[in-house]
């Protein structure tokens, strides 16, 4: 599978994060959505990009950890749409609606896409970017960001849909 | 036989998505969230596979295969998880041994129901066997004899508690070579002599033997790499693991962790190009730069520690990649290193990227260096290009 599911939907529905709600970790090339008051996480951000979805009226959220801008030309012929920027963020947004979210009232904040290594041609902000740019299309703002520099960085997307950013140095901010 | 790299990475995929049916049957019966963290596919000689192993107590239940795919598959927990397995399950820790059991049962039936349905054909468990073993006794019958065999191996974790154990299978050869050569996995493989690929590239098919020859001197690159270490700080070092795996490349940042590392990259260029990551732990990292200064620094991890972590990079590096041209017959070269000090994972990501515009799985030789004396280890994650390797090691079976 691409992208694991869900955890046991056995939250309470008010968006508070509790120690029982649960956390879904997601992993490299993943994405996952949260109905409940699941705790969703991501962790060891490096030129990859964390996108955070939230609908504030339904609660519904989503996280997406990309590594590259655009399949494009690269295909490799394995499905794993949350490999790329773009593809990631067309599954992420069919299914946040299929859960109830609608588009026009999601709210995106941004992490990741440090630009770690000169060996690695800048593949961080061009991640940056593709985001700005995909998000842009469909008329989703990005209301925060904590993008950029040469640090690692790793979130967790909080019931409330604030986006805890803690980078490598242990310096932590609220988006 | 031929391996083709494609299948390969079809069969990780269904040993990646049993571990998640497992997982989630884990999950249902427990209580307690678990994930699957890693799977891959490890290539690797008995006596690698009893080094590995070296030293661990576990205790797991295995089951018989029959049908679809044959061998044997075994769930193992570390021996000291076992208590913290005990408190999650029904009835508690009164139930013992039984209760280990109906989880293994439980679990390696989610396990395999991924493969019989990509199958088509029903695969048979014999009953659940509870043991309890030491070191690479753990594995299934078989595993360590012979001179090369895939052993999937994944890795699930419990996301509130400590409690991390391991699945892994060693199918009996006739079927599943049948499948890992691409005959039964028509959609994965390129074609039955694995040659060109669809997408019009070159060939990922790879003489087993040749594979089998590269995880060995994978491993002799790891000694060299130990060996240079020795000679720069003049502490007694050791190679405590050296495998050469197949794996999601996805799943590479998540077995790094997410604890502070420091360490270089190098870009390799030639046949294959691809890179390498030396990393420490940071405490690791202090300790063995400190040995190789005139005098104590003022930072830890300061300017005179990057540079001699950068100069130990390039010894190692060098003395990692020098037996693989040589038995390939290839000339492979390596850029200036590249200092990095983040989170493991965030660290090797970019390199993790940019080879997966070409590809979803590789190749991942990694090798633990240990020193005595000053305690340090490192972790040595080389990436090389599937295609360029594969092409490389086919060369290498021609007369």
């Amino acid at each position: 599978m691409s992208h694991p599911p869900s955890s046991r939907d056995r939250t309470p529905r008010d968006g508070s994060e509790t120690q029982d709600a649960g956390r879904i970790k997601v992993g490299v090339s993943e994405l996952a959505i949260a109905t409940g008051g699941e705790t969703l996480t991501t962790s060891g951000l490096g030129s990859c990009v964390a996108v955070a979805l939230v609908d504030r009226s339904t609660g519904i959220r989503g996280l997406l950890h990309a590594m590259l801008p655009n399949g494009t030309g690269t295909d490799t012929g394995i499905e794993r749409p949350g490999k790329y920027v773009d593809t990631g963020i067309e599954t992420l947004l069919a299914e946040l609606e299929a859960a109830g979210a609608s588009t026009s009232r999601l709210e995106a904040r941004v992490a990741g896409g440090a630009e770690m290594l000169d060996l690695t041609d800048a593949v961080g902000p061009r991640n940056v970017a593709r985001v700005e740019q995909s998000l842009d299309a469909v008329g989703i703002p990005v209301v925060e960001r904590a993008v950029g520099d040469g640090v690692g960085r790793t979130v967790r997307f909080r019931a409330d849909g604030r986006l805890v950013v803690r980078a490598a140095d242990g310096f932590e901010r609220t988006l | 036989m031929r391996v083709d790299v494609r299948a390969l990475g079809a069969c990780n995929r269904l040993a990646e998505r049993g571990a998640r049916q497992a997982a989630g049957a884990l999950t249902d019966l427990t209580g307690t969230d678990l994930s699957v963290e890693v799977t891959g596919a490890s290539v690797a000689s008995g006596e690698d596979l009893a080094e590995a192993f070296a030293g661990r107590e576990s205790i797991g239940v295995s089951v018989g295969l029959r049908g679809g795919l044959e061998g044997e598959a075994v769930l193992a927990f570390d021996a000291e998880n076992v208590d913290a397995l005990l408190s999650l399950l029904p009835g508690g820790a009164s139930m013992g041994r039984s209760a280990v059991t109906e989880v293994g049962n439980i679990a390696l039936g989610g396990f395999l129901d991924g493969w019989a349905n990509y199958l088509g054909a029903a695969i048979d468990m014999t009953p659940p066997r509870y043991f309890e073993a030491d070191g690479a006794a753990v594995l299934p019958d078989g595993a360590l004899a012979g001179d090369g065999v895939f052993l999937f191996e994944s890795r699930l974790d419990a996301t509130t508690t400590d409690l991390d154990f391991s699945i892994y299978m060693l199918p009996d050869s006739g079927k599943f070579r049948d499948l890992v050569v691409g005959k039964t996995a028509p959609a994965a493989a390129s074609g039955a002599d694995g040659g060109a690929g669809t997408d019009g590239t070159e060939s990922t098919a790879i003489p087993y033997e040749s594979l089998s020859t590269f995880a060995s001197l994978a491993k002799r690159g790891s000694a060299n790499a130990a060996d240079n270490i020795a000679m720069m700080t003049g502490l007694d070092t050791s190679v405590d693991v050296s495998r050469l795996r197949f794996v999601p490349l996805a799943d590479v940042p998540a077995e790094v962790g997410v604890e502070p590392h420091a360490g270089t990259v190098f870009e390799l260029q030639g046949e294959p190009s691809g890179y390498l990551a030396i990393l420490f732990e940071e405490e690791s990292a202090a300790k063995i730069a400190a040995s190789m200064l005139p005098s104590e620094p003022d930072e830890p991890l300061g300017g005179m520690a990057e540079n001699a972590l950068c100069e130990l990079g390039n010894v190692m590096t060098s003395g990692f990649i020098d037996g693989w041209a040589n038995v390939l017959g290839t000339s492979i070269t390596h850029s200036p290193p590249e200092f990095v000090h983040d989170i493991g994972s965030a660290a090797i990501s970019p390199l993790v990227a940019k080879l997966s515009r070409r590809q979803d799985y590789g190749f991942v030789i990694d090798a633990a260096i240990q020193t005595e004396g000053v305690q340090a280890r490192c972790d040595v994650y080389a990436l090389p290009d599937e295609r360029e390797l594969a092409r490389a090691l086919d060369r290498l079976s021609e007369p």
